[in-house]
């Protein structure tokens, strides 16, 4: 396959899947504003999902319909879900000849929906969840039209390797901001709200109901989002599936490049899976999830160099 | 209500109408469309019209107009009513391009060897070596089978009387067969069981014909050769169509920066190395193709590509250098090719051409600017060209200025009138000009021209440019079987 292209497949599931993230995050997050007494702060979803300035921010964090807008539709922002549809298209464009027909077509009309105005003015002056609900059902016929007829080769082995790149980067972003939230505000240990929305936001509530009885902790919640197999968004998950991808890759011409990317992969996943809530709390938690988070980028650069032939 | 009212069609004095004979009188192959259509309400053809928008927009078969900053994307005019040729009309004109492209590809070799056809003095030296597209690295080079033009798509116009002409060759990079193969996915939808009922030829062999020819031109005898379409990228305004032909024919889509040539070898850049490729469909033009020989400043070429080619190790198609067969002044003596080379009587007209170069034809054209289309010789798309009928005397003084600066630039041609076809504009039908551009495709078994076309349409009351950077659209094109 052309580097140009494994890059461009690579960057297309990237961006797919941060759209897909943030959606989430707004649906849950604009959820619990309308369900509070106290003023709902929009901050921390602003620090997770959007590269915009700061000031800006400020100024619009506690009025829900603006940073919607905001996340959604301004092009100043390089996070909005228009800018980051309309490099998804750009880039499956490039690549039209290589993923099926109707997965172009799932992205284009992705990107022809973000762009109606009725989805604006939803979010303006209507129900903006309903907004919500039309692109993240965007999203969901775009990875069932992926899952059921995109080829099982090297096109789908890159653009998982994006998806759970991707992917764990977000989930370790949620859960620093979150325990960096609480070193400064320690009522929220126990605010059970608090965690309900991280759960809900990551879809992972329910299965936490399933594995733990007895109400919402910190602790718990780390141990799901971090280490557990069968979440899928967890970042125990993600690593494992990157792994998996990755080896599909293994050929005899690229060998030496290979060996070398497989070696950090191996290592990531090692860490995360020798790793216990106890023995993250003695390395601190966020040192800990800046080297987790440091080891993907270093998979991402490597992969640029190696397969993307961007050296 | 119908809206097919036989009597508001307001036929075109001294015009050929594809559907009507004199007086209203329907042309065979028309009956059953019509009677189709005067089964369904206004209500019904302007919701087939949406649905035609509609599958064209959700496809990303679009083309981006840059106002404002953002980019507003638009789809081609497309025509819901198809234009239709018999059995009869397309059996003669598949025989006269096969005749033409046969003498073509013939003068193309000699040209670039022996040069008889000059000696013999059939066609001017000077002509030849005026031409910017005549090249010189071409000289002597043996291309496989001898075919230099793989794929031609000759632009056919009629004239008052319904005799075909040929307008153009379009002998290098030629476009649009996407929309042909698009148009008629979108009208199987318009018209269920249409298509059928009136006998329609199918024209989906197209890629599969071009993918069998690319694939015997491999200079490697290797089992399973690497076939690549380079494109100038997604900002070219057919980009569209390099992403469907290369996916219809399963091959791969590369840009300029995608290849890199290494000891006179072509390859490309893949995730597991580099991979040699045996057989270029190019959809750049010479010279941006390779900016050790031409223009330097390209970067959508591939330095040392030309090195390869002459190498013998890929194939590029179409072949270069073909610019000197359908070049404007060049075009002229088409007919006499098809004498020289193959003692045959042309079958397809040309338009009578005034070569610009030649002072007494040159006299002739300045007195009778008014009649006469002018244009460049090496322009294609519809620009720099003067419309004598509609011009003012002030563009025509000015027109002049410009063709003395340099008179083998520039031929006239009288103005053709272009047949009208049906369209349905404004809830009725109305007639509009029409073209016909066939796709040939050469290969080493001969030559295939899949039954249909794109068929252009000045959709413009009154206008007679079809080209779709000037107001343009498209129609599905239906050629019948019996």
């Amino acid at each position: 396959m052309l580097s140009r292209v494994a890059s461009s497949l690579y960057w297309l599931s990237r961006y797919v899947e941060r759209s897909d993230g943030i959606l989430r995050m707004l649906k849950i997050n604009y959820a619990s504003s309308q369900d509070t007494i106290q003023e709902f702060t929009w901050t921390p979803v602003i620090r997770i999902s959007s590269g915009g300035n700061e000031a800006e921010m400020s100024a619009i964090k506690n009025d829900s319909r603006s940073v919607i807008e905001y996340l959604l539709f301004n092009r100043d922002n390089p996070n909005s879900i228009i800018n980051m549809i309309t490099l998804a298209r750009e880039n499956a464009r490039s690549v039209q000849e290589h993923i099926a027909k109707d997965l172009w077509q799932c992205l284009n009309e992705y990107y022809h929906t973000v762009k109606d105005p009725k989805l604006l003015w939803y979010v303006q002056k209507d129900d903006p969840v309903t907004a919500l609900d039309i692109l993240i059902k965007q999203v969901m016929l775009y990875y069932g039209t992926a899952g059921s007829i995109m080829e099982r080769g090297e096109i789908r082995s890159f653009m998982s390797i994006g998806k759970y790149l991707e992917r764990s980067i977000q989930s370790i972003d949620i859960l620093d901001i979150k325990f960096i939230s609480i070193s400064n505000n320690p009522d929220l240990l126990t605010d059970t709200s608090y965690w309900q929305h991280l759960l809900l936001s990551l879809g992972g509530y329910e299965l936490y109901l399933k594995s733990y009885r007895k109400g919402f902790e910190a602790e718990n919640v780390l141990e799901l989002v971090m280490l557990n197999n069968d979440f899928p968004r967890s970042a125990k998950y993600s690593v494992n599936n990157i792994h998996r991808y990755f080896e599909r890759l293994k050929s005899d011409k690229n060998i030496e490049h290979y060996n070398k990317l497989s070696f950090n992969i191996g290592r990531l996943n090692s860490t995360i899976t020798y790793s216990s809530v106890n023995s993250m709390k003695a390395e601190g938690l966020h040192p800990y999830l800046v080297k987790i988070r440091s080891e993907l980028y270093g998979i991402g650069n490597l992969l640029n160099e190696y397969y993307f032939a961007n050296a | 209500m119908n809206t097919i009212n036989l009597n508001r069609y307001d036929q075109v004095s001294h015009t050929w109408d594809e559907m009507y004979i004199a007086d209203n009188h329907l042309r065979e192959q028309y009956h059953q469309i019509i009677r189709y259509l005067e089964n369904e309400s206004a209500n019904d053809l302007n919701k087939k019209e949406e649905l035609a928008k509609r599958l064209f927009m959700s496809q990303g078969i679009t083309f981006t107009v840059y106002d404002s900053g953002e980019g507003i994307e638009k789809i081609f005019p497309f025509d819901i009513i198809p234009r239709i040729i018999t059995c009869a009309e397309w059996a003669f004109i598949e025989k006269g391009i096969k005749q033409r492209l046969k003498a073509l590809n013939l003068f193309l070799k000699d040209v670039y060897h022996n040069q008889f056809i000059i000696r013999d003095k059939v066609i001017p030296a000077s002509l030849i070596y005026s031409c910017p597209h005549f090249l010189r690295e071409m000289h002597q080079l043996n291309v496989p089978y001898d075919i230099y033009i793989h794929i031609a798509g000759i632009d056919l116009i009629r004239d008052f009387d319904g005799t075909f002409y040929v307008l153009e060759d379009n002998l290098r990079t030629p476009s649009g067969v996407s929309y042909m193969l698009e148009n008629r996915e979108i009208t199987k939808r318009l018209f269920p069981d249409l298509l059928p009922q009136c006998k329609v030829r199918s024209v989906t062999e197209y890629p599969a014909i071009l993918y069998k020819n690319l694939l015997s031109l491999s200079p490697r005898a290797v089992s399973n050769p690497t076939i690549v379409l380079l494109s100038p990228g997604m900002y070219n305004s057919a980009y569209y169509e390099h992403t469907t032909l290369a996916r219809l024919m399963g091959v791969e889509l590369v840009e300029g920066r995608d290849l890199i040539v290494k000891d006179q070898k072509v390859y490309m850049k893949t995730t597991t190395g580099l991979q040699q490729v045996d057989v270029i469909y190019r959809r750049v033009d010479d010279d941006f193709i390779d900016p050790l020989v031409f223009n330097p400043k390209s970067v959508l070429g591939v330095a040392g590509l030309m090195s390869a080619y002459r190498k013998g190790n890929v194939a590029i198609i179409n072949a270069t250098g073909n610019g000197v067969a359908d070049d404007k002044a060049v075009y002229s003596y088409v007919p006499d090719m098809i004498k020289y080379y193959l003692n045959e009587t042309p079958l397809l007209k040309n338009v009578p051409t005034y070569s610009l170069g030649n002072p007494d034809e040159k006299a002739y054209v300045f007195e009778n600017m008014h009649k006469m289309v002018i244009k460049k010789t090496n322009e294609s798309g519809g620009y720099g060209m003067l419309m004598g009928h509609a011009a003012t005397e002030q563009e025509i003084e000015n027109y002049k200025k410009e063709i003395l600066k340099d008179p083998r630039n520039f031929i006239a041609q009288p103005t053709i009138s272009l047949s009208t076809a049906p369209c349905y504009l404004d809830g009725m039908l109305q007639p509009r000009r029409v073209d016909l551009r066939p796709y040939a495709l050469v290969g080493p078994d001969g030559i295939s021209i899949v039954p249909g076309g794109l068929t252009r349409v000045a959709l413009k009351e009154g206008s007679l440019v079809v080209n779709s950077s000037q107001g343009g659209g498209s129609k599905d094109t239906w050629v019948l079987a019996s």
